[in-house]
């Protein structure tokens, strides 16, 4: 017999609960073995993928899975405990951490098997509190709750980026996550309490009840405050100084879930801010298109320009989630649905390329692409998978970001606005600036000539072998059945944004059929296809310019220069973009 | 309405602000976003507020107040109460990876200017 709603909704907590578990268990395992706290880890995050699969199959099937907990209901209409709300889009930001992080804490069994019995403990603690947040903040439908989780997300960020201590460069790092994460902290804290004050309400349903009647001043202030806020954890320009040093210093797996899975929050959040709490407000859409699109267009820029292999990637994040807020600007129901799409694809093929050049960087002891180079000959498997990432970001068919990228950039050529189509014209620059940039590190690290032999070359161990397999498989898998994936998880998925109404009715009932009628939208068109040729013969030619060019064109040195590693400098970047924010927002 | 509070809050907030982006020194900095951080319980606890309230100890109504007035809400709101301790307790834990942050930076780059600390650029 299966369970009913209500019982599988009662299992929720457990998701949390699992990895926050291991993370405890994983600190006592430290003391017993070396290799004990990364199966325990492997072990707890493997039974909250499979509990997630179990609510996803429901949840799927045109189901909400609601549990207040502690069982602290709504009373007329109020609520003041938590609320833990499994939509489509949860259950998929959910599962997708858990599953991504089983792989991740498998690539690290192999690549930081190194590690010291209490250093190993330590590590997969982080790790696990940091996925325990991801998915704890996915599946809340309360503001505060998840500020709370926003700041364990922080505090285990802080301590996987410094956690490296022999290279002195990622205390820098962590100096800097701290500074911008812990004023992001702030600025989304003082939003909560603005709405409370205003609403006296934290529940996302009881919030857009009571917005929907009037939106004032203060709660304009608030939506800027939170988009401020979840936009430095997103990485997005201005708010993005912590993100290339914070990616580029750590371990390969840490970096690969920064960037695949931790960056998805901001997004996330501003997502449901924006779609679910809040009414349409007329200034959002184009404010958020805008801000997409200077990120998608800066970050490739700056990742043309890297010479440093991980920090290049770090760059192109910044850009990808540019491309994400955009279509959450945008908020048509096929670029909602693209966004979905693109945050599973982004996060497949960031992670496998993250573990790529981490593993490169870890078995050459090499960093920067000017010294790489001919590492196809020595390192075949590795290679492939870069390659296969490389590709997926460029929007190669039959990978996954060709339709995923696809479909945002035709839901903004379909655009009526103006934002809309100046969005399209700089998305499209941002694509072949970023085919540019991937190009150029594929050719010099991997497939440029090398004379002489690398000093050291460590063979790559099995467990980092098969994360490549499972990374770069899921990308093609992905890829070959577009339209299966965007009408049966995608579309579903983005139906709780395009109709912020379900969702909040849901965080204050119960489980029960999810109101809301996914809109079916046209997967691609032919002309894509053109178009995906052109940036990318674009792409290839911007990068044969760039690599035989001996200096930097002048936008792109000014540029550098004005990420000069100062924590000050970059902290004044973010007070201002949220001065901006809050001024186009409230005035 | 205490508006005194709210003004309080943003100077305070402004000054923290002020601190992190122009002091170059890492324990100023800290001590800038501590700043912030106090600012950011002033405004919940003076949100709390309401005129003519007391404590929300809902044990013993105290002199001048009777138990139903308590119950109808005569308190401060205890709700902001609660998460401003939520977010004290959470400041103390964060203040304290910052500084263990600070004094690791210290140590390595025997130094505590940004203008030095600066070797991840461009």
């Amino acid at each position: 017999m299966s369970p009913t709603d209500a019982q599988l909704a009662g299992l929720l907590p457990l998701a949390v609960v699992l990895p926050i578990g291991g993370a405890v268990l994983a600190l006592v395992a430290g003391r017993v073995g070396r290799l004990l706290p990364t199966v325990v880890s492997l072990v707890a995050m493997l039974a909250c993928t499979g509990l997630l699969v179990v609510v996803a199959v429901r949840v799927y099937g045109d189901r909400v899975l609601v549990e207040h907990l502690g069982h602290w209901h709504p009373v007329g209409g109020a609520q003041l405990g938590v609320t833990f709300v499994a939509d489509p889009l949860a259950v998929l930001f959910a599962l997708l951490t858990a599953a991504l992080g089983s792989v991740l804490l498998l690539h690290t069994l192999s690549e930081l098997g190194g590690l010291g019995k209490r250093e190993a403990g330590g590590y997969c603690c982080l790790v696990q509190l940091l996925l325990a947040a991801l998915i704890g903040a996915a599946l809340t439908a309360d503001l505060l709750d998840l500020f709370v989780w926003f700041e364990v997300a922080a505090l285990a960020s802080y301590g996987l980026t410094g956690f490296l201590l022999e290279r002195a460069v990622s205390l820098e790092a962590a100096l800097k996550i701290a500074v911008l994460t812990n004023m992001a902290a702030f600025m989304v804290f003082v939003a909560v309490a603005l709405l409370y004050g205003n609403h006296g309400a934290t529940n996302v349903g009881q919030l857009r009840g009571s917005l929907g009647e009037a939106v004032h001043t203060a709660d304009l202030v608030a939506l800027a405050l939170l988009i401020a806020g979840f936009a430095t954890k997103a990485g997005v320009v201005p708010f993005h100084g912590w993100l290339p040093d914070a990616h580029s210093v750590t371990a390969g797996p840490i970096s690969a879930l920064f960037s695949g899975l931790m960056v998805n929050l901001g997004v996330l959040a501003i997502a449901r801010a924006v779609r679910d709490v809040y009414p349409e407000l007329a200034q959002v859409r184009p404010l958020l298109v805008s801000l997409g699109c200077v990120s998608a267009v800066l970050g490739a820029l700056m990742a043309l320009a890297q010479d440093d292999l991980k920090r290049l990637l770090a760059y192109d994040t910044i850009s990808q989630m540019g491309v994400l807020l955009a279509a959450v600007g945008l908020a048509d129901a096929s670029a909602l649905s693209g966004m979905v799409y693109h945050l599973v694809d982004h996060a497949m093929f960031k992670a496998l390329m993250f573990l790529c050049a981490g593993a490169i960087v870890h078995a050459t002891g090499m960093t920067n692409l000017s010294e790489m180079g001919g590492l196809w000959r020595h390192r075949p498997v590795t290679t492939v998978a870069f390659v296969v990432g490389a590709l997926a970001v460029a929007g190669v068919p039959p990978l996954n970001g060709f339709v995923s990228v696809g479909t945002i950039h035709d839901a903004f050529e379909r655009s009526a606005t103006a934002s809309g189509r100046a969005g399209f014209v700089l998305l499209t620059i941002a694509q072949a600036l970023t085919v540019a940039a991937l190009a150029r590190a594929v050719w010099l690290g991997f497939l440029r000539r090398r004379d002489d032999d690398y000093d050291r070359m460590e063979k790559p161990r099995p467990g980092m072998i098969v994360s490549f397999g499972l990374l770069a498989t899921g990308c093609v898998v992905l890829g070959c059945v577009p339209t299966w994936f965007l009408h049966h998880v995608a579309d579903p998925a983005a139906a709780t944004l395009v109709d912020g109404h379900a969702y909040a009715t849901a965080a204050l009932g119960h489980s029960g059929s999810l109101a809301v009628e996914p809109t079916s939208v046209e997967v691609w068109r032919a002309g894509h296809l053109a178009l995906t040729a052109l940036m990318i013969a674009v792409g290839l030619l911007l990068a044969w310019w760039y690599v035989r060019r001996s200096s930097e064109p002048r936008p792109v040195s000014l540029l550098r220069r004005l990420h000069n590693g100062s924590a000050n400098e970059y902290a004044s970047w973010s007070i201002l973009g949220l001065v901006v924010l809050v001024a186009v927002l409230g005035l | 309405m205490i508006v005194g509070n709210f003004v309080a809050a943003a100077v305070l907030f402004c000054l923290g602000a002020y601190t992190v982006t122009t002091r170059r020194n890492i324990v100023k900095m800290v001590l800038g976003l501590s700043l912030m951080e106090s600012a950011t319980y002033v405004l919940v606890i003076s949100l709390a507020y309401r005129n003519g309230s007391t404590a929300p100890v809902l044990l013993y109504p105290p002199p001048g107040h009777t138990m139903k007035g308590l119950a109808h809400g005569n308190v401060a709101d205890p709700f902001l109460q609660n998460i401003c301790l939520t977010a004290i307790v959470i400041g103390v834990a964060v203040t304290a990876v910052l500084l263990t942050i600070v004094v690791r930076a210290a140590q390595h780059y025997r130094t505590l200017d940004t203008d030095e600390i600066r070797e991840l650029t461009g």
